[in-house]
């Protein structure tokens, strides 16, 4: 599935294009439904299209009721220390062979302007943007992080958090993933 | 599976329904972008339709950064974006006695079509020079990521008009050029800092990455109030790339400067230095949390004048306090070169302060916060009367809800704390 979508979302940017690649174009809208913002840097995408709203009790919920093993990667639009931490963790999942939920959760902005940024986190499953009051939304993810980004949080299989700022080491990783 | 095995009716399938698909969503997306974008935007609208979900239309969250500074006059101004994020102005005279602060109309500067960073630490400012120059400036961010412009209004007249926008760098790429600070010296000479990516974009690459660490801070002069700059001249190599830079001028009238740079390896602590000449100021070091991190901080330093002709500094940081990171807003008295006089360096006595910044007039110095737990957020003052020797906090305010970074303004021995929320402009006389 991945590497069908990576060849079709090469194609959707394509200056002239034939019928196959329209047909790839039709495959990847259908069934990857890259976004608008993606189309305007011509990268190739998972299937994100919309910001799923992260509000204060938000928290609370994924601990409770969220996927499992998950990685939530807090970042900024004017973070650019950011998109490398998520791309050393998507490499780690990605080498793990293991199905993990992985969301960057944007913290500046909302819908289409948080999209903008989503090239930067290829690989996430969910973006979420930040709705309220950025400081409340962030001491109910942890009361003493201040709003140092990157800001990643690491739930394994059976609920056990670690938080680190900046790409989690090797040690937590394979504490996440085992 | 892939397009090269679909055999003819499921081409004939798929043709039509991603025709209907089309159909569906034009209206939908004409709605959302009345300007025609990218080619690619034909193939991809259809495909955000796809999902059969319309996507929650919320209102966007007010930007309410503001700036403020004292008119020669005394008058304090603000500046900031409304509600329907127009670039405005408002002022309010002096106080008589005891009487209140008299606030008066909100006035939208004509010809501001830009769109603005103005929330937490980039947010508008105001200098004022001498000659009725005035000065808005902000930054202007580009629809590439990290890419801005920093951008600049000017009125000769005190403030009554304002002259269009304009880009105040000479580099005019579609780069980092971002958290600018603007303030005149002692003789009227208009500094402009900010953050700058041109070295990095020209830096080797590693790999797909940049070998270039951080960003660097470029400024430039102006010697007629903004009508026309000096070169680009860069400050230094390898700054942090989203925190504030604090400009202040020493007892010689000439502009400091303090920001977060990254030592060597990649420790994050703050870089001083005087902007006396065109050529490459000394950098010293102001801080020493030796913090090593490869992040991004967005929490920018304070610094004012102090009467020993040193400076008062206070920043964010994180040091190693035993095995675990010890994260606090700190205090310093500098040296008049820029070091710290390491028996100063204090935590301030709140866990939740941040975005501190600090004014000075002779031995009073007012270092002012935010505090916030939960919902609600406190103003908070650390203020002295022995030069920062010691304090006493005292709670200016609190509200529920959004607010901006208190801002500080000083005008001779009276200095206010602004602070922006939701509902109003909140003004906090600093009394010692």
């Amino acid at each position: 599935m991945n590497s069908n979508f990576e060849s079709a979302g090469v194609k959707v940017g394509a200056p002239h294009v034939g019928r196959r690649a329209a047909l790839l174009t039709t495959l990847a809208a259908l069934f990857y439904m890259p976004n608008r913002a993606l189309a305007l840097v011509h990268q190739a995408q998972a299937a994100i299209n919309k910001v799923v709203s992260f509000e204060v009790s938000t928290w609370h919920k994924l601990l409770k009721k969220g996927p499992r093993p998950a990685a939530y990667v807090f970042t900024t639009t004017y973070c650019p220390t950011c998109p490398d931490a998520f791309e050393q963790l998507n490499a780690a999942v990605l080498a793990s062979h293991k199905k993990v939920e992985l969301a960057a959760v944007v913290m500046d902005v909302q819908g289409e302007r948080a999209l903008a940024h989503a090239h930067h986190y290829q690989g996430a499953t969910r973006i979420y943007a930040f709705e309220g009051f950025e400081p409340e939304i962030r001491q109910s993810v942890d009361p003493k992080w201040r709003n140092v980004t990157p800001y990643v949080v690491l739930i394994g299989r059976s609920g056990v958090v670690q938080r680190c700022i900046g790409a989690p080491d090797a040690a937590m990783l394979k504490a996440w993933l085992d | 599976m892939t397009a090269h095995f679909i055999q003819k009716p499921a081409r004939r399938w798929l043709t039509l329904l991603a025709a209907t698909v089309l159909t569906c969503t034009s209206s939908w997306a004409q709605h959302e972008h009345p300007q025609p974008i990218a080619g690619a935007q034909a193939t991809l609208a259809p495909a955000a339709a796809v999902n059969a979900k319309k996507p929650m239309v919320r209102k966007a969250r007010q930007q309410l950064g503001v700036g403020a500074a004292f008119a020669p006059d005394g008058a304090l101004w603000v500046v900031g974006l409304n509600a329907d994020n127009q670039l405005f102005v408002q002022s309010a005279p002096p106080p008589v006695g005891a009487a209140a602060l008299v606030w008066g109309a909100p006035r939208v500067i004509p010809g501001a079509q830009d769109e603005m960073s103005a929330d937490g630490e980039n947010h508008p400012k105001l200098a004022f020079g001498p000659n009725g120059w005035v000065v808005i400036s902000y930054t202007q961010p580009l629809a590439k990521p990290y890419a801005g412009m920093i951008r600049m209004l000017r009125s000769t007249d005190a403030g009554k008009t304002f002259s269009a926008p304009f880009t105040v760098h000479a580099d005019r790429q579609d780069i980092t050029h971002r958290f600018e600070s603007v303030a005149f010296d002692a003789k009227g000479v208009l500094h402009t800092t900010w953050i700058d990516k041109r070295d990095l974009e020209t830096a080797p690459k590693v790999g797909k990455k940049s070998s270039y660490t951080g960003a660097a801070i470029y400024r430039n002069e102006s010697r007629d109030g903004g009508a026309t700059f000096g070169p680009d001249l860069k400050l230094a190599d390898h700054s942090c790339e989203c925190c504030r830079i604090a400009l202040t001028p020493g007892r010689d009238g000439v502009m400091r400067a303090l920001w977060r740079h990254v030592f060597e390896p990649n420790v994050r602590d703050h870089g001083f230095a005087t902007l006396a000449s065109a050529s490459s100021p000394e950098i010293v070091r102001a801080t020493y949390d030796d913090w090593h991190i490869d992040a991004c901080p967005h929490h920018g330093p304070g610094l004012a004048l102090a009467s020993d002709d040193g400076f008062h500094a206070v920043w964010f940081g994180m040091r190693k306090q035993g095995a675990e990171d010890g994260a606090a807003v700190r205090y310093a008295h500098l040296k008049p070169d820029g070091s710290p006089i390491l028996a100063s360096v204090r935590a301030l006595p709140d866990e939740r302060a941040e975005h501190a910044d600090v004014l000075a007039a002779g031995e009073r110095v007012a270092l002012v916060w935010r505090s916030v737990d939960g919902a609600r957020s406190t103003l908070k003052a650390w203020l002295s009367t022995d030069s920062g020797q010691n304090f006493r906090l005292v709670v200016l305010g609190s509200v529920t809800g959004d607010n901006d970074h208190p801002r500080l303004a000083q005008s001779g021995e009276r200095m206010v704390a602004v602070w922006r929320n939701s509902k109003e402009v909140q003004v906090h006389e600093l009394k010692f």
